[in-house]
C-alpha cells in the first residue's frame, strides 16, 4: 500500500496490514495513537523518560502480539490494555525495591483519608477548564500509585470494578476501598490547592 | 458510618449496585445528611475528573520515536529463530501417509464385499502401499496387514 493512502485509510484497514507484516502500516498507527499511549503511561508512572520507554515498549509488543488482535476492541483500546499492563508491571518493581509498609498499611486502611472531614463546598466550582485540568494533574501527582491507577482506571478508562480488580490482580473490595480513599483524599487536595490559591 | 457502608455509597455512584440495593441506598439518602454529603463529594470529585484528564503529547518528533520503536522490532525479529523450511519430500510424505492409509481401507472394503460362498481364501499384496490382504472366503473374514509407512518406497523415490 502506498504512503498516501496509509494516511487516508482507517484503523481496521491499518491494522489488517500490519497483521500481514505490514511495518509501514504499523508506523502509521503508531503515529495516530501516539500520545494516547504516551498519555496513559504518563498518567500512572508520573516521569516523562519512564513514560516514554513504556509506550516505546507497548508499541513493540503490540507489533509482536498483532496476531492475537481480535477485534473485540478497537485497536486504540486494546493498546492502551497493554500499555496499562506494562505500567502496573513497573510500578510492582518500584514499589518492591523500596520499603513501603507504612504507605501499604495506610493505602488498604485508609490512612488519615477515613478521619477527612466530608467536603461541602465543591473546590473545583467556577474554573476554568484548563486550570481545573492543571489543578487534577498536581492532585494525581500526589496521589499513593495503587490509588492513582485506581482512580484512571475507573475514571478515564471507564473501567468497572470487577476489569480493574483483573488488571491490578486484586480483590474488588481492594478496588473498592482504593477508589474510595483515593477520591477522599482527591478531594481535600483540591480544596488545599484552592485554599492555598486564595492565600 | 463505617467502612463497608462508605463503600456501599460508592458502589451507588458508580452504578454497581443491584437494582434493588440501590433503591434502598436511594431512600435512605434522604433521611442521612452524612450519607448525603459523602455522596455529593463524591459526585464532584467525579465530575471534576470527567472529561478533564491534562492532555499530554509525546515530547519526540514522530520519526525519532518510531526509530526506537522499529529498531526494537527489528532486533526482536533477529533474535527470534526463523521458521524450519520443510523440504518437499517431506511435504509429499505427509500428504502420501494418510492418502495411502485411505487406498488401503478402501480397497480392503471392496474386497469385503465380494461374494462369498467360495472356499478357501485369497492373499493380496498391494506392494506400492506395503499393505497386505488376506481373505478367507468360507468365514468371509478379510484381514489386513499394514507395513506403514511405507518408508521404503519414498526413500527410493528420493
Amino acid at each position: 500500500m502506498a504512503e498516501i493512502s496509509h494516511s487516508s485509510a482507517d484503523d481496521e484497514a491499518l491494522v489488517r496490514e500490519a497483521q500481514q507484516g505490514g511495518l509501514d502500516a504499523f508506523e502509521e498507527l503508531v503515529s495516530r495513537h501516539r500520545d494516547r499511549i504516551y498519555g496513559r503511561a504518563y498518567s500512572m508512572v508520573r516521569n516523562e523518560e519512564e513514560a516514554m520507554d513504556l509506550s516505546q515498549e507497548a508499541w513493540v509488543k503490540g507489533w509482536q502480539r498483532l496476531a492475537q488482535f481480535q477485534r473485540e476492541s478497537s485497536f486504540a483500546t486494546w493498546m492502551t490494555r497493554i500499555v496499562i499492563n506494562l505500567c502496573l508491571d513497573h510500578l510492582r518493581k518500584q514499589k518492591r525495591q523500596r520499603s513501603e509498609s507504612l504507605d501499604a498499611l495506610n493505602e488498604e486502611s485508609g490512612g488519615v483519608e477515613r478521619l477527612m472531614p466530608v467536603l461541602t463546598v465543591n473546590p473545583t466550582e467556577r474554573l476554568e477548564r484548563g486550570e481545573l485540568r492543571q489543578r487534577i494533574d498536581s492532585a494525581l501527582n500526589q496521589l499513593s500509585h495503587e490509588h492513582r491507577t485506581a482512580l484512571v482506571l475507573h475514571e478515564f478508562e471507564e473501567m468497572e470494578y470487577k476489569e480493574i480488580a483483573r488488571v491490578m490482580g486484586c480483590s474488588i473490595g481492594t478496588v473498592m476501598s482504593r477508589l474510595f480513599y483515593a477520591r477522599r483524599k482527591l478531594a481535600v487536595i483540591l480544596a488545599d490547592l484552592k485554599k492555598s490559591e486564595a492565600t | 458510618m463505617e467502612n463497608d457502608a462508605h463503600l456501599k455509597l460508592q458502589a451507588f455512584v458508580d452504578g454497581e449496585l443491584p437494582e434493588a440495593e440501590a433503591r434502598v441506598v436511594a431512600s435512605q439518602l434522604a433521611r442521612d445528611a452524612d450519607a448525603a454529603a459523602l455522596i455529593a463529594e463524591m459526585k464532584f470529585t467525579r465530575h471534576a475528573l470527567a472529561g478533564h484528564e491534562k492532555a499530554v503529547r509525546v515530547p519526540e518528533s514522530r520519526d525519532f520515536y518510531w526509530s526506537k520503536i522499529r529498531r526494537q522490532i527489528e532486533a526482536s525479529e533477529v533474535e527470534r529463530p526463523a521458521p524450519v523450511a520443510i523440504p518437499w519430500h517431506a511435504k509429499l510424505r505427509r500428504f502420501l501417509a494418510p492418502a495411502t492409509a485411505v487406498a488401503v481401507v478402501v480397497i480392503a472394503g471392496l474386497l469385503a464385499t465380494q461374494p462369498v460362498g467360495v472356499v478357501g481364501g485369497t492373499e493380496t499384496s498391494l506392494s506400492d502401499s506395503g499393505a497386505f490382504t488376506y481373505r478367507d472366503f468360507s468365514s468371509g473374514t478379510t484381514l489386513v496387514w499394514l507395513s506403514y509407512p511405507a518408508e521404503e518406497t519414498l526413500d527410493d523415490e528420493d
